[in-house]
């Protein structure tokens, strides 16, 4: 009885979710991968995808995608890491405003957040007059529509979601053993490497999944601080679904996006300490 | 059994009611000389000044035939992928486009010939806008140009499309994107600049590529051209007409030329949709958004530049648009055909030049 009750109770919670999920995400996604491996006369053929991985564009466009984000998604790991430990080591009230901050950016709209770098890397912007003011450089420098204004973009817009993952993670490793660890003559840097690091594992699996995914897909920044010079993947599949109608290309540059990342993860998760 | 009595002697009331109320409406609108009272027509346009579009253009509209126009708005490629995924369920009866993504959408058949003779203000327009795309596909409601402007402290007048390649601009440049109305265009007066033929676009294209260090960026929208003018990037670019308000009010000394091998014209088109049931109702639209009053009052409001041959423009109006025997005579039309032919090679084209 008690057997029936808890499955009941279990379908219940889960059933909502459930269903969300399966129409809202698995269901158009299931159709994005059927309709890549469509003929245009019906059946099933991989000539699509032969059409695009053949296409020197698009697999320059590709690299640069992935570039991209294996350089920005380090960065925010070793740049998350020391704050988000930080950040569970102070107390709830100053802890609160500073993840307040933290999360700043992903509130702000990201067009608007985009423009404002347009404010900073600009021939007259801040950074150039800086550079200027410095005697660095006589001539304005150009940042905007480059790779590295699109890498510092994609930083500040994912930065937040590693630090909240790496804060969660580390929430949930023990105080105690890190005092131990000190306490058997490990230093306190070397107990944060040895100690918090692999028991914040998951969490860095996590966020690393989920800043990678974002680097590839993410549209708004790419399209303004890249600007024409720079194309990505999601600037790609924009021109070919909305621009040429090329929905086929369109459907799978979408799965391969997809791929990339499921591929990260799963290699990520098998890097998982097995003791953990 | 009395449920099932009582359901089919309600549906039969309901329908008596509901029939007499069409016929009486039907009635009033014959009466009141409006014969479409009460229908609606759904109308595909772009969402820019909706605001003085309503006062213009639908509301008198609206008014004048007692009927409602339900609005479709969004950019031309997303309404164009609406009407064709609905093209076995048409829902659209007129449809605004520009004219690139009219001969599209004229190729797809989601558009379909307009008929003269329910356009009474049809001899009353610019010739070359009754039927821009052959076969009566579209008329043009109103005409506007890519020109070039400058920046008058900073570099020296620009007089040819030639002048884009100078030193002084070099990374002080922006042009509009290939993927836009006025990209694939550029290539054409770059070959008429550099070898005086429109047609040898193989030259257009090696100038391009010449021309592509010194391009800060192309744009894809005139609100990004106008921010790159803004924080002063560039100091020169070729500008839709419609984009030169928020030019000349940046504040900054700008000044718009003609240049020697003359300007690009180009049309926003207005059509009938292909499976649209309101067919006379439809032709009623597009022949109030040629009619003199919305021209002159979508001219003085400085959204559209009229094609009606009798609307005329104080100065101070007429400067801002495209307007005049002078500016028209130098309009060179491309045919959207060819562009929508070429418009993949083009972007490949296009990509390999600018994304390195």
């Amino acid at each position: 009885m008690n057997q029936i009750h808890f499955r009941r109770t279990l379908a219940l919670l889960l059933g909502p979710g459930t269903v969300f999920l399966v129409f809202i995400f698995l269901a158009p996604l299931l159709f994005v991968l059927v309709e890549s491996f469509q003929g245009d006369e019906g059946g099933i053929t991989l000539a699509r995808y032969r059409d695009v991985l053949a296409d020197a564009q698009f697999r320059s466009v590709y690299l640069r995608t992935l570039k991209m984000a294996l350089i920005v998604t380090p960065i925010a790991v070793l740049l998350a890491y020391p704050s988000s430990y930080l950040l569970t080591k102070l107390p709830a009230g100053r802890k609160s405003v500073l993840m307040s901050l933290v999360i700043l950016p992903l509130m702000t709209n990201p067009v608007a957040r985009t423009y404002a770098w347009i404010v900073m890397l600009g021939k007259y912007g801040i950074v150039n007059q800086s550079l200027r003011f410095l005697r660095l450089t006589d001539e304005p420098v150009r940042l905007m529509y480059t790779e590295g204004a699109i890498i510092l973009g994609l930083l500040q817009l994912f930065l937040p979601i590693m630090v909240l993952t790496l804060v969660s993670a580390m929430e949930n490793v023990p105080g105690d053993v890190e005092e131990a660890a000190q306490s058997l003559g490990s230093s306190r840097f070397g107990s944060f490497i040895r100690v918090i690091v692999p028991l914040s594992f998951d969490g860095l699996i996590l966020g690393v999944t989920l800043v990678f995914t974002g680097c590839i897909t993410a549209y708004v920044t790419p399209a303004i601080l890249g600007g024409s010079r720079v194309l990505t993947l999601s600037t790609l599949m924009r021109q070919e679904a909305l621009v040429l109608m090329n929905w086929e290309a369109a459907t799978v540059i979408a799965v391969v996006m997809i791929l990339t990342t499921l591929i990260l993860h799963t290699g990520l998760r098998r890097l998982r300490p097995k003791n953990l | 059994m009395k449920t099932s009595v009582a359901v089919v002697v309600m549906l039969f009331a309901a329908t008596a009611i509901f029939a007499t109320g069409v016929d009486d409406s039907a009635e009033a609108g014959m009466e009141s000389g409006m014969p479409f009272k009460g229908e609606t027509l759904t109308v595909s346009m772009w969402g820019y000044n909706m605001d003085i579009l309503e006062k213009n253009v639908i509301v008198p509209f609206e008014e004048k035939h007692g009927v409602e126009i339900i609005t479709e708005t969004g950019n031309n490629s997303d309404r164009f992928t609406k009407m064709m995924a609905r093209k076995d369920n048409p829902q659209v009866d007129v449809a605004l486009f520009a004219g690139s993504w009219a001969y599209k959408a004229m190729a797809e058949e989601i558009i379909k010939p307009y008929n003269p003779a329910l356009l009474t203000n049809l001899d009353s327009i610019m010739d070359s806008a009754k039927d821009p795309l052959g076969g009566r596909y579209a008329l043009g409601y109103t005409i506007q140009h890519l020109g070039l402007f400058y920046r008058s402290d900073k570099v020296d007048p620009i007089t040819s499309w030639k002048d884009l390649s100078r030193d002084d601009l070099a990374g002080f440049l922006t042009i509009p994107q290939i993927t836009t109305t006025y990209g694939p265009t550029l290539i054409y007066m770059l070959s008429k600049a550099w070898t005086g033929d429109f047609d040898n676009t193989d030259a257009g294209w090696e100038k391009l590529a010449e021309l592509a260090p010194s391009v800060v960026t192309a744009y894809s929208r005139s609100s990004e051209m106008n921010t790159l003018v803004l924080q002063e990037e560039v100091y020169a670019a070729p500008y839709a007409s419609f984009a030169w308000g928020g030019i000349k009010n940046s504040g900054l000394e700008v000044q718009s030329v003609i240049p020697e091998e003359g300007l690009v014209g180009s049309f926003s088109m207005v059509s009938i949709g292909a499976g649209t049931t309101k067919d006379e109702l439809a032709h009623l639209y597009m022949d109030h958004l040629m009619s003199y009053e919305v021209q002159l009052s979508e001219a003085m409001d400085l959204v559209d530049s009229p094609v009606h041959n009798d609307v005329e423009l104080p100065r101070e109006i007429a400067e801002n648009l495209t307007y005049g025997d002078e500016l028209i005579s130098q309009l060179n039309f491309f045919s959207q055909k060819e562009m929508a032919d070429n418009q993949e090679e083009w972007i490949d084209r296009w990509n390999a030049i600018f994304s390195d």
